[in-house]
């Protein structure tokens, strides 16, 4: 720890430049950390938004296919399901919120028309194309869903590396070059006042002479 | 890249509908590890769906394997126990309950 350090000048003014460097890295490391919950904050409130949709949207799909298994019956539904061809394609794409990489997800092929589904005008009923369309609906919600949470996810994750450094700054690293540097004067003044006696010393003797 | 629903029959049919195609039917608990496992490996899949109440069934380093994934992005739904997992990671790491 400090004990290593060797009580020369050359030494105090190494630990001096140490000291600021590391005050400057913590300052701006300190200015990264509040960015960052700043930034937080901001999706924070739209992933509250996207989950309540994905609760509404579930509700909501779950309830019509329940009526259209009424309805149409079980066999017609899984008919028609398995008829749907048109399948939703996502692509990913990268943002960078303060130096932190978040995803960026486009989608296809989501939303479709009653023809575009596939499953043919005789093997549907109005009650179907309503549940696909509220399923469909519901697909968009979790797409926009995911992404939101990764982006939170990933900002958690830096946010918290962020806090630790800056911690470990404040609390061990900083302290310990001071502690250093405190003791490296303290023993130079030390030195000082032994030179001084020492001369005062040979002064009063040869004065004695 | 696509996106995959994971659990049983009943749940998977409505996606479909809307159609997605990399669905994995599991009936028992056991399936639905399996299934989980295999969308977790497939390379094109972006996005996992799971039903809120399975997520609780799976063992617990997969489910925290599948909170911290980023690809595929898993999402849990459907009633409370889908956002639950967003607001303990929250609490950790900024330190307050932040969620509602």
């Amino acid at each position: 720890m400090a004990l290593n350090v060797k009580p020369t000048r050359s030494e105090l003014i190494d630990m001096k430049k140490k000291i600021k460097l590391s005050e400057r890295g913590y300052n701006i490391l300190k200015m990264k950390r509040d960015g960052l919950i700043l930034e937080f904050f901001k999706v924070l409130e739209d992933a509250k938004k996207s989950r309540g949709a994905l609760v509404e949207g579930y509700d909501r799909a779950t309830k019509m296919i329940a009526v259209a298994n009424t309805v149409e019956g079980s066999i017609r539904v899984k008919g028609a399901a398995m008829a749907v061809k048109e399948n939703p394609q996502i692509t990913l794409k990268e943002k960078n919120i303060m130096g932190v990489v978040v995803p960026d997800i486009e989608a296809s092929s989501v939303r479709k028309t009653v023809t575009q589904r596939g499953y043919g005008v005789l093997g549907s009923s109005p009650v179907i194309d309503d549940t696909a369309d509220a399923f469909e609906e519901l697909v968009e919600a979790i797409i926009e869903a995911a992404e939101i949470e990764t982006t939170m996810k990933r900002l958690l994750d830096e946010i918290e590396s962020t806090k630790r450094r800056v911690n470990a700054l404040e609390f061990k690293v900083i302290p310990e070059l001071k502690q250093a540097r405190d003791f490296i004067k303290m023993r130079l003044d030390e030195m000082e006042r032994d030179e001084l006696v020492r001369l005062k010393k040979i002064r009063a003797k040869s004065q004695a002479k | 890249m696509e996106i995959a629903v994971v659990g049983n029959s009943e749940f998977i049919l409505g996606f479909r509908l809307a159609g997605i195609q990399k669905t994995y039917a599991a009936d028992s608990d056991e399936s639905l590890v399996e299934q989980v496992n295999r969308a977790m490996g497939d390379k094109d899949v972006g996005i996992i769906v799971l039903k809120g109440e399975d997520m609780q069934k799976l063992p617990f380093r997969l489910r925290t394997a599948l909170s911290e994934s980023v690809k595929p992005t898993v999402i849990a739904i459907g009633g409370e126990t889908g956002g639950l997992s967003m607001r303990e990671r929250i609490k950790r790491s900024v330190g307050v309950d932040l969620w509602k």
